[in-house]
């Protein structure tokens, strides 16, 4: 979730193209030998006790009834299936009250949360599109996770019946059940399967060989530096942009008030929280710009009790420098003419 | 930090400000106190500033506070940091990463990090369904599954078993993954900082899975804890009878709840989401569980670009578990630009989960010429290695690299090495060779470097 998202959400705003310079003078190459030999020839640092635990131990034996309110795991092969039973109809009210207002009506996912539907098929083109139907290899880790952590604000809170019910509805927005009446049980799980269960390998690193070069590593005129965050295009031919622009080259400022939005101000004027004009709602903004682009900027890095909500000072991430809030009020702005 | 909020403090003079963040700011609470030594910290750093003009606390002058007496002993019990650098190094999230900040993440500020401990209150934090705050009395691990004798354990029950103190890196898989496309996170903390070293102190798992009695058919332990994601990973038999622990103290202390207090799993070397949080099951198996960390998450999509390579297409490692080694040079970087030309000495940090760091090589050229650094400090398995390397800087622009070997003789690769293994569409496992490039004013991006042609 976390990494997928950022990279989903950030767009790579630049790149650009520079020369290599001189060397820093009066650098002394420092070998470190014999530290490298040190290194090679020691065993382990830390000393351990040698100790017999036997009697040690004042533990006390688990009964099954303690295990069993514990042992809440389900594996691929049958072990842990538990009794109960659900309908993708069953399930289908249970996830519009207790799942869509963060995975989205029809498992779509709302803003950043996790989409549960479709890219059936994607995973072997080179665009991923990952979601449970698309990348996850087992039918049971539905299971097993739905009741597990599920729903996200009160984990913990599903019944065996429930959970079924759920993740049958789950694999019917994938249409891998395509029957809404089918009882998915332990007695029906084994006959699902999912379309990525042969989409895994053990892991195969290292994969990156890699020689230890000392000088001439790199031909130092086809080096590219692309800058992270707030750079910009100085006529690099392939600017990064992670497809969220064309090829044009984009206006610094602009980039920085983009930026700036995607990481500061997105959450609440996305959708509109707490009264928040939304990216986009011209009608809105053309009130707001009404007084005047000053004002506006003011408003955003002083904070501002409008009449549809409170604008708190720079959107509560008072770490922004005035000229990013600036930037973004500009950029939101220009989005929303 | 509007500048009215300063504007009434500007008028009070330097000797206020230890009373001021002493004593008033022990009446408030909560977030009043946060802001107000917010508040006064900023203040501070204007005065600092102003003073080097005309501070009566330089020589000759006599300080203020050398003209007075100080707070009385444990006037803080548990100690806190200076009002000068309070809020200044601390964890820092990014707020558009994650939906919510309760299954979220925080950034070890690793630019202010010295040594090769972080500190407990700044090391980063990944959690699933937030930190729970458990009653370490009625906290229970249990051991089950196939075993002669299921277990409870108390938490004074592990405490009876030998314990052994280690000092290992604790690394999240994602750390660098936002840059895998290209470059995205502009500071230190937001490209490395998924990361940090501690000394972990806690019983090694094979004493309790000998107290438990292992069959012979047991091959996988799943590990799950006792937050509201009940958060679970499937660990080999292998590691858990090697070096993996059950830990209940980082450098000293109890485990901050953060970090998974009263207990956590600790599997050195391996990616901070095996080494489960709030520890309170272990159950052992003959397979692995395919647990949604382990499946939907935590695996590495392929899209190799090499030839030799194309069979792994669209497939994906699972239980890629060990972290492979790199470094970063933390001085210079975003956070700690140059200030003016002559000599510096370059520092940084490397690790590896296969062993030793054996050596760290830098480049102040993009990659086309490298010298070895000299390590500093111990040179401890699994663990952050100090590297350092003195170098004259006269104003001109700088691409300033940093490359780990460990005792494997593994070499950390570059960013083209690894997208032509595994594409750009994997998340975890960035150990990629960074770039800061040092510009003529001595400010420094984060960049990096594609090879034309």
């Amino acid at each position: 979730m976390l990494a997928g998202t950022a990279l989903a959400l950030a767009g790579l705003l630049s790149a650009c193209q520079a020369e290599i310079d001189a060397q820093p003078q009066a650098q002394k190459p420092v070998t470190d030998k014999a530290a490298e030999k040190a290194v090679e020839s020691t065993g382990s640092p830390y000393r351990s006790l040698k100790v017999d635990i036997a009697g040690i131990s004042v533990g006390k034996p688990a009964t099954p009834e303690e295990i069993a309110g514990w042992d809440i795991d389900v594996r691929p092969d049958g072990h842990g299936w538990p009794d109960g039973s659900g309908t993708p109809a069953q399930g289908e009210g249970l996830y519009d009250e207790k799942c869509a207002s963060c995975h989205g009506t029809f498992g779509e996912g709302e803003g950043a949360w996790p989409k549960l539907a479709g890219g059936i098929g994607t995973i072997k083109t080179g665009s991923p599109e990952k979601t449970v139907g698309s990348y996850w290899p087992y039918a049971s880790t539905l299971l097993d996770y739905v009741h597990r952590a599920m729903p996200f604000p009160s984990p913990h809170s599903l019944s065996w019946d429930e959970a079924w019910a759920i993740s049958a509805y789950v694999l019917y927005l994938n249409e891998i059940i395509t029957d809404e009446d089918f009882v998915l049980s332990k007695e029906t799980f084994a006959s699902v399967h999912m379309p990525n269960e042969d989409g895994f390998i053990p892991d195969m690193r290292p994969d990156t060989p890699q020689e230890r070069c000392m000088k001439d590593c790199v031909d130092p005129s086809k080096i590219e530096i692309k800058v992270a965050l707030l750079g910009y295009c100085s006529g690099a031919e392939d600017c990064i942009d992670n497809g969220a622009s064309g090829k044009e080259k984009p206006d610094p400022a602009q980039l920085v008030g983009k930026k700036v939005y995607e990481s500061a101000c997105k959450l609440c004027h996305e959708g509109g929280l707490g009264g928040a004009p939304k990216l986009g709602d011209v009608d809105e903004w053309r009130k707001r710009a009404e007084k005047g682009m000053d004002t506006l900027i003011k408003h955003a890095i002083e904070g501002f009790q409008g009449e549809a909500g409170v604008m708190p000072p720079k959107g509560g991430q008072t770490q922004l420098s005035d000229e990013d809030v600036a930037a973004a009020v500009r950029y939101m702005v220009e989005q929303s003419q | 930090m509007s500048k009215g909020t300063n504007k009434g403090a500007i008028d009070s003079q330097p000797e206020a400000l230890n009373r001021l963040l002493h004593s008033e700011a022990d009446k408030l609470s909560g977030v009043d106190r946060r802001r107000f030594i917010k508040n006064a910290a900023v203040f501070s750093s204007a005065v600092v500033a102003g003073s080097a003009m005309a501070s009566s606390n330089l020589p000759p002058n006599t300080p203020e506070w050398t003209k007075k007496l100080g707070l009385p002993v444990n006037t803080h019990p548990y100690g806190q940091p200076s009002p000068y650098v309070a809020e200044k190094i601390v964890r820092r999230r990014v707020p558009w990463l994650t939906p919510d900040a309760i299954a979220s993440i925080s950034f070890t500020p690793l630019a202010d990090i010295k040594g090769i401990i972080t500190p407990n209150g700044l090391v980063f934090e990944r959690d699933h369904a937030g930190v729970p705050t458990i009653n370490p009395d009625e906290h229970r691990l249990m051991i089950h599954g196939l075993v002669e004798r299921p277990i409870i354990f108390t938490m004074e029950d592990l405490m009876r078993f030998p314990s052994e103190s280690r000092i290992h890196f604790l690394e999240c898989p994602a750390n660098g993954g936002m840059e895998i496309k290209g470059p995205q996170m502009g500071r230190l903390q937001f490209t490395h900082g998924m990361n940090s070293c501690c000394e972990w102190t806690g019983v090694p798992l094979r004493y309790l899975l000998e107290e438990v009695g292992v069959k012979p058919e047991g091959k996988w332990i799943l590990a799950e804890g006792a937050d509201g994601a009940a958060m679970s990973r499937s660990i080999p038999i292998e590691k858990a009878l090697d070096d993996s622990l059950v830990v209940y103290a980082q450098n000293g202390e109890p485990l901050r709840p953060e970090n998974g207090f009263p207990i956590r799993l600790f599997n050195p070397g391996w990616e901070g989401n095996t080494m489960i949080k709030w520890l309170r099951r272990l159950e052992v198996g003959d397979k692995p569980y395919y647990q949604r960390e382990e499946t939907s998450k935590y695996t590495d999509l392929l899209y190799p670009r090499r030839e030799d390579y194309k069979d792994r297409y669209g497939k994906a490692y699972i239980f890629s578990m060990e972290m492979e080694a790199k470094s970063v040079v933390t001085f210079p970087c975003p956070e700690k630009p140059l200030k003016g030309k002559g000599k510096y000495i370059l520092e940084g940090l490397a690790w590896s989960g296969k062993g030793r760091i054996k050596a760290v090589d830098v480049s102040f050229d993009g990659g086309v010429t490298w010298q070895t650094a000299q390590l500093k400090g111990l040179v401890l398995p699994k663990a952050w290695t100090r590297f350092a390397l003195p170098f004259n800087w006269n104003g001109e622009k700088l691409l300033v690299q940093s490359r780990a070997i460990d005792e494997t003789g593994y070499v950390q690769p570059t960013y083209k090495q690894m997208r032509d293994a595994r594409g750009t569409h994997f998340i975890y496992h960035n150990n990629a060779i960074h770039t800061w490039m040092v510009k003529e004013s001595g400010e420094v991006d984060s960049v990096q470097i594609f090879e034309k042609g």
